[in-house]
């Protein structure tokens, strides 16, 4: 390889470096340089992880379920199963709803319970809201993910 | 027959499963993570549940999520595949408690089973040849050198709940047994939390073969032939094919009749897998017995025009086999290579990504096991595996040659993506795999010349 194609390449490398630089944080996810027939291409996630093979693995947490995003652009917060089982808004059959549509919630308060196989697992709001609106039914079988209510900021 | 079977798997082997489940005329339910939300089988299931997030803890060997997941959609039986919880006795007893069928042997078969210096002693009681060697677990040094000393070195060393080629060593010279045994031993109980081993005679160059076999509930039992799996590297098997060509019709009659007795004589139901060792004059030792379908199961439907997942269906909903020894006839040969997503030249590290082209190839007796389409992703969460290739042909040598043809029309691309399809055409291609002539060091020995004439060539 000829000295001014090293110089070629360095030169694309630097732009493209440079470029990389200035889009930290943003939400690019791939772009390619090209000088003749030198290409430089980068991926990114909408997280800004760098998709390579091996690092993979780091990614995973960027995985974010469709419905919580669509959710999250109205302003209002799901609050999703943690795992597959049955949903219900009370400790026991009679008792009094964990929560009622209107109220209001701090992070870290118990909103429902999901049953797994005779296990009840409470579900928690991992922020503070205003409870918008109750998706699910008591008794309702929920998958992984699924949105069971919906929070809304309080003013 | 079952109404709904719930499939606990991903990948090409839960699409299977699906297939055979539509075309008995059961509805299928897929299970998925959230890295195979956009997979095959769960556009292709009639029903599909979302159990998890992409690590495989907490979704495809999560049990509770799995057996809710039973219970959400009304499913009667749960299909394990292979791999996961396929062959976890635990899961098996589960789901028998919530009232679901687990199609696979009973719980306590495949834990008995599943242990491998169990498996060996209900084995040579049955009637079936072993590796000279000791049926229960060595419990001091001292008895570890003496069992060598009696068998003769090469001995190998092998965790009773060892599989995948982890938690053995070989044992070439009396001086090195006694570090060996206790190495061994330490390795077992770190990986598999049983220090249990037993010591067999080692075969330098064995070939691999394996009897599938499928049994009912009524003490029924069928082989369906062996394939040979002596083309694997680091034992993961690269390329199977059926039947052996080292076994005669005598052999392949005289095993197989003694595999199936061998699995009825522990009440062994569903499909299964003997695992033998054969050597250059002919005499097969048993290995071990694997409790589940396997990925390899279509050379062998393949040469007896058996669907094996089917039968598996059957026997697990209380059917009788639909068909008797006399009814399977062996024709033909069959190869199957696996395509992964690897990189050949760098040690087959997995190369996940995104498939920008996937075209599958045809032609007569081709066929494609495979998840994948365009745009597929092929995740770094699990197996590198994008498809099964499978062709049959009168004859191996003509099997060969449509399996060479089948991997030159087979398109695979994307960024970052390398599949093993070179190296299975340079195989293909191998003076000495051609001849049939193929031990298990094949891949090691012919990797070595490879890279020997690389450096040749500069």
């Amino acid at each position: 390889m000829s000295d001014s194609n090293m110089d070629l390449i360095r030169s694309v490398w630097e732009e493209a470096r440079d470029l990389v630089k200035r889009l930290e944080g943003s939400t690019v996810r791939r772009f390619s340089v090209q000088a003749g027939e030198t290409r430089i291409e980068i991926e990114r996630t909408a997280s800004g992880v760098a998709v390579a093979p091996a690092a993979a693995p780091a990614a995973a947490a960027a995985a974010a379920p469709a419905t919580a995003e669509e959710a999250e652009l109205d302003g209002r917060h799901p609050v999703v199963a943690p795992l597959v089982g049955t949903f219900y808004r009370a400790a026991q059959p009679g008792a009094k709803p964990f929560v009622e549509e209107g109220d209001v919630v701090d992070e870290g308060q118990t909103v429902a319970i999901v049953e797994a196989m005779k296990l009840m697992n409470q579900v928690k709001a991992e922020q503070g809201g205003r409870v918008a609106q109750i998706v699910c039914s008591d008794g309702d079988w929920v998958e992984f993910e699924q949105p069971l209510m919906y929070l809304e900021p309080v003013e | 027959m079952f109404e709904k079977v719930l499939i606990a798997n991903r990948g090409e082997i839960a699409l299977r499963v699906a297939r055979a489940c539509r075309e008995l005329g059961i509805k299928s339910v897929a299970v998925y993570s959230s890295a195979d939300a956009e997979s095959a089988v769960v556009r292709f299931a009639d029903e599909a549940v979302h159990i998890g997030p992409p690590a495989t803890g907490r979704s495809y060997l999560h049990i509770p999520n799995i057996i809710g997941a039973a219970q959400k959609t009304g499913a009667d039986a749960i299909h394990p595949g292979y791999g996961f919880l396929s062959e976890d006795p635990y899961f098996a007893e589960i789901c028998t408690d919530e009232g679901m069928t687990f199609i696979g042997p009973r719980p306590e078969v495949m834990e008995r089973v599943g242990d491998k210096a169990t498996a060996r002693d209900l084995m040579s009681k049955a009637g079936l040849p072993l590796l000279p060697g000791t049926v229960d677990p060595v419990a001091t040094v001292d008895e570890a050198q003496q069992i060598a000393d009696e068998i003769g070195y090469p001995v190998i060393i092998k965790a009773v709940a060892g599989g995948g080629g982890r938690g053995m060593t070989v044992v070439y010279k009396r001086e090195d047994l006694a570090s060996d045994y206790r190495s061994t031993r330490a390795t077992a109980q770190a990986v598999f939390k049983d220090s249990n081993v037993y010591i067999e005679r080692y075969l330098e160059a064995p070939f691999h073969t394996e009897v599938q076999l499928v049994c009912d509930t009524f003490g029924n039992g069928v082989y369906f032939g062996e394939r040979d799996c002596s083309v694997q590297r680091r034992h993961q098997k690269l390329i199977e094919e059926a039947p052996s060509v080292h076994l005669t019709p005598e052999m392949r009659k005289d095993i197989g009749e003694k595999a199936v007795a061998g699995a009825t004589s522990i009440g062994y139901s569903g499909a299964g897998t003997m695992e033998f060792l054969l050597d250059h004059e002919g005499n097969l030792a048993f290995m071990e017995m694997n409790a589940r379908i396997q990925v390899e199961h279509p050379v062998s439907e393949m040469i007896t025009a058996c669907d094996l997942i089917q039968e598996q269906i059957g026997v697990a909903a209380g059917e009788k086999l639909s068909v008797s020894q006399d009814d399977v006839v062996f024709k033909g040969h069959s190869i199957e290579c696996r395509i992964n997503a690897e990189d050949p030249d760098a040690d087959f590290a997995p190369t996940a990504g995104r498939l920008e082209t996937y075209v599958p190839p045809g032609g007569p007796w081709t066929r494609v096991d495979s998840h994948c389409y365009p745009g597929w992703m092929i995740s770094p969460f699990y197996d590198s595996l994008i498809a099964k290739l499978i062709v049959w042909a009168p004859d191996r040598e003509r099997a060969i040659d449509r399996m060479s043809r089948a991997l030159d029309e087979f398109e695979i691309s994307g960024r970052g993506v390398k599949t093993t399809i070179p190296f299975h055409q340079k195989i293909l291609q191998n003076e000495q795999f051609r001849s049939g002539d193929v031990t298990t060091d094949f891949v090691e020995q012919f990797m070595a010349e490879e890279r020997k004439a690389l450096a040749a060539a500069g």
